[in-house]
């Protein structure tokens, strides 16, 4: 996993529960905490951070990933805006991850591993994400949704149709916007 | 240094914690600026790689279709774009307009349909939309959200198919803006200065690629079609052929017919005008034809399910050719020969002249069955010539007794080339007589072709087969030797005052040589014959053309001694006038005249008049076939200075002449009128002891 969503996942847990929470987490986690947004580190580091925040904070990991994400987006805005400038609302925004951010992110980070989604839209004009990786990190999509939602000033209700944590093949999402 | 943890002093702490925080904004700058330099660094390969990959497909690509279709797809990879198209730029009678090249990528076909048919329905005049704004500026143009611009023609397909941001920019070769790409994206996309400084460098490569294919199209063209008239030339006509033959294999309905074109008297143009004007007239009859062509479709009456087409082609000099095909019959290829003629009717003004010229035309028709494209062009060709000897001007049908002849054509030239290499050849001498004292003066060596099989060919059986092939050149040259030779022994036996002449006939293809002089004086040489007695006969037809050579060539030979006869006269279309301004020394009356002058008063009219102007130019008058004593009554009361024909002698073999020649020497004694009757039967001396009798 890219340093740079440790580096977001730092900045987010020190403004929310200061920074000797972050401290906490680290030694918890076992980690030194040396994290560089140009570096990668392994995947279970951020598996025990989550964790070691679940304990602390006394929710579910889902919760937390969840959560984190949503706090995350406004950092990501502010560091790359250009991503956001560029649509004025969250379902393009969500439709171009494939095929505009990700690429993007991959000029920024070689070999980032970005997850692909794939997209169908309803009848009812909600949209279909569906998400599979070895990560199964549906919750952080999760909170990355809302917190685009969220920067758009949209209200957005995401919901669970299949899920690898539940022991489905992969994840699918419903996504509606009011 | 102490190693326990000790109470913090505050202002220490805060030291502490400014450092660390400086130490975190040295970390995020680093960061940053290493971010920036990755960033650049991938983008520069991947700019690097684009210009490559186009580079690389512009260099090995069959064709500018393939080279564009891989460069839309590449640059919208490169651009994360799902749209890109090309506009060729097209010139239609002076007017610039932009053409949808129907060339596209697209991930997603559907949804761009409407924007797709719009596109490729109408095309873009300069100036108009985001192509048409390219081609004006040369220069590449963006566009963050069409759906906003108003003079964006494609706005509404635009927004129904989901198109926000466009670039477009200009393929140039030269200074020429030959094709315009354009790109769309479904979001509003601001411009990309990164990429926009990418684009001349791709756009150089892609007007490679089509300043290659423009140069390759025009190799090909020039190597299939005629610099003159632009017509395909042979080559291209073959294959044309050739595919409508195997066509008709497939399609055993479909008809196909050639048409061979030669004009009339183009050779007479070229010689008189010279080659500019022979140009110049093919050009103005390539024009005609094509017109002809465009009317002559229209009368063949082919509806529009059942196309007619044609190639016109120039297979080289005044030759052309037509194939029509998908005809119904091969009336429907003389209707187009017809109007061929009849576009040929109206005088052509070349170099303000008024020229008239028309056209033999000879038709095969695929009805005939043919398997290959030379065949049916051969009998065409065959059909035209046929149409040429029945007197020019017409077009003749091809059936299979004009291949039989060509055939008996092809053998008695193949027998021609090997009569030359046997010596076959043989010369007969017809006696020149001066009317006024009835002396032989001098002999006409005639060629003969003694067969193996010991027939004897007179000339008109064979000379026009061996001008046209150039043969004649070979006999021309033995003859005038053998000729000579016969002419120095035999004034050797029989000296005269006036010693005897030798006539040879000069061809015009001989003439026609650069070397002629050269030739001459060899056989002067050779055969030791003193040039005074020899007497070069041309015909009329070896004056025309180009005046200044023919003056030049026969003035010269008269500066060797050598004397000029011009023969046949009457016969061809020159003025006496024009023959005058020729070194010449002698006019021999056609046996035409001859033969017509006891028949009525203006054939004796005539001759009288040639006559009198020969005299007032100061040429001798040699009447050719005086064939009774009653012409010869009639020209020696004329004045005529010689007479040639049967009633002095027919041409007669070395032998013959010999004897005669002894006889005319010896003494006109008491024998003279037995021997006269005894040699009766011999038409010379006949005629000359009737002369002499009288």
């Amino acid at each position: 996993m890219k340093g740079i969503v440790f580096n977001v996942l730092e900045e987010v847990v020190v403004a929310n529960h200061g920074e000797a929470t972050w401290d906490d987490l680290l030694d918890a986690a076992g980690s030194n905490g040396v994290y560089t947004s140009l570096g990668s580190y392994a995947d279970d580091q951020m598996t025990r951070l989550v964790k070691a925040a679940s304990d602390a904070l006394g929710l579910t990991a889902t919760d937390v990933l969840r959560w984190f994400g949503r706090q995350a987006i406004p950092r990501f805005a502010e560091r790359y805006p250009v991503f956001f400038t560029s649509y004025t609302s969250t379902r393009p925004f969500v439709q171009a991850l494939n095929t505009i951010i990700h690429p993007e992110v991959r000029k920024l980070y070689t070999g980032a591993h970005c997850p692909h989604f794939d997209f169908q839209e309803t009848d009812d004009g909600a949209l279909l994400i569906g998400y599979k990786s070895p990560r199964k990190l549906c919750a952080l999509a999760h909170g990355f949704i809302e917190g685009t939602a969220d920067h758009y000033h949209e209200h957005v209700e995401v919901e669970h149709l299949k899920c690898m944590d539940q022991g489905d093949e992969r994840c699918l999402m419903r996504m509606a916007l009011h | 240094m102490s190693t326990a943890i000790e109470p913090c002093d505050p202002v220490e702490f805060a030291r502490l914690k400014r450092r660390l925080e400086r130490e975190r904004a040295a970390r995020l700058e680093v960061e940053a600026i290493s971010e920036k330099g990755l960033r650049e660094l991938y983008m520069r390969e991947q700019e690097l790689r684009l210009l490559q990959d186009i580079a690389t497909s512009a260099n090995l690509s069959q064709s500018v279709g393939d080279v564009f279709q891989f460069a839309l797809t590449r640059i919208c990879d490169f651009m994360a774009w799902p749209i890109g198209h090309v506009f060729l730029v097209e010139e239609h009678d002076g007017s610039v307009h932009l053409r949808s090249m129907a060339l596209w990528h697209t991930q997603d076909p559907q949804k761009i349909a409407p924007f797709r048919a719009m596109t490729e329905a109408r095309d873009l005049a300069p100036g108009e939309g985001l192509p048409g704004k390219v081609y004006l500026t040369g220069s590449a143009a963006w566009v963050a959200d069409v759906v906003a611009d108003a003079t964006f023609p494609r706005k509404n397909a635009a927004d129904e198919s989901g198109i926000q941001a466009a670039c477009a920019f200009p393929i140039l070769v030269g200074q020429q803006t030959v094709a315009v790409v354009e790109f769309y994206t479904d979001h509003i996309v601001e411009r990309d200065e990164a990429f926009m400084q990418l684009v001349p460098q791709v756009a150089t490569h892609l007007g490679r690629a089509i300043e290659r294919q423009r140069a390759e199209d025009r190799l090909i063209h020039d190597a299939s079609h005629d610099p003159l008239t632009g017509l395909p030339n042979r080559a291209l006509f073959l294959d044309r052929l050739n595919q409508s033959i195997a066509h008709m294999g497939r399609n055993a309905g479909s008809q196909f017919a050639v048409l061979f074109i030669d004009l009339d008297r183009f050779k007479i143009v070229n010689d008189s005008l010279g080659h500019l004007a022979g140009d110049n007239l093919i050009i103005q009859v390539s024009d005609r034809l094509k017109g002809a062509l465009r009317h002559g479709e229209a009368a063949v009456g082919l509806t529009i399910d059942m196309p007619s087409s044609s190639t016109l082609a120039r297979l080289g000099g005044d030759e052309f050719t037509i194939l029509l095909t998908d005809i119904d019959d091969p009336s429907d290829a003389v209707r187009v020969a017809k109007r061929v003629e009849e576009a040929l009717n109206l005088p052509f003004a070349i170099d303000g002249q008024e020229v008239y010229t028309s056209a033999s035309i000879g038709i095969a028709s695929s009805a005939s069955g043919y398997e290959t494209a030379d065949a049916i062009l051969r009998d065409a060709d065959l059909a035209m010539y046929r149409a040429k000897a029945l007197g020019k001007a017409r077009c003749e049908l091809f059936d299979q007794k004009m291949h039989q002849e060509a055939m008996k054509r092809l053998a008695l030239e193949t027998d021609l080339r090997r009569a030359l290499q046997n010596d076959e050849f043989v010369l007969h001498y017809q006696p020149i007589v001066a009317l006024n004292t009835n002396e032989i003066v001098g002999f006409e060596a005639l060629v003969r072709w003694q067969k193996p099989d010991g027939e004897l060919v007179f000339p008109g059986d064979f000379i026009e087969i061996m001008e046209e092939t150039g043969l004649i050149v070979f006999l021309g040259r033995w003859v005038l030797e053998e000729a000579c030779r016969t002419a120095q022994a035999l004034q050797g036996q029989f000296p005269r005052d006036e010693p005897l002449s030798i006539s040879v006939n000069v061809s015009p293809r001989q003439f026609a040589q650069p070397d002629l002089i050269t030739q001459i004086r060899a056989v002067i040489a050779e055969t030791g014959i003193d040039p005074r007695c020899l007497r070069l006969e041309i015909t009329e037809s070896v004056t025309i053309g180009d005046h200044e050579r023919v003056a030049a060539v026969l003035t010269e030979l008269k500066e060797l001694g050598i004397r000029l006869s011009i023969d046949d006269f009457g016969t061809g279309y020159s003025s006496l006038s024009y023959l005058h301004s020729l070194p010449l020394d002698v006019l021999k009356i056609d046996r035409s005249f001859i033969a017509a002058m006891n028949q009525s008063p203006e054939s004796f009219q005539i001759v009288q008049t040639i006559m009198s102007l020969a005299r007032n130019l100061g040429m001798d008058v040699i009447a050719e076939g005086a064939e009774v004593l009653g012409q010869v009554e009639q020209l020696q009361s004329m004045g005529c200075g010689f007479g040639q024909g049967y009633y002095f002698s027919k041409p007669i073999d070395l032998v013959g002449l010999r004897s005669l020649l002894m006889r005319s020497i010896l003494p006109t004694d008491g024998q003279d009128g037995s021997q006269t009757g005894h040699e009766r039967q011999h038409g010379l001396l006949d005629g000359l002891a009737t002369l002499k009798a009288g």
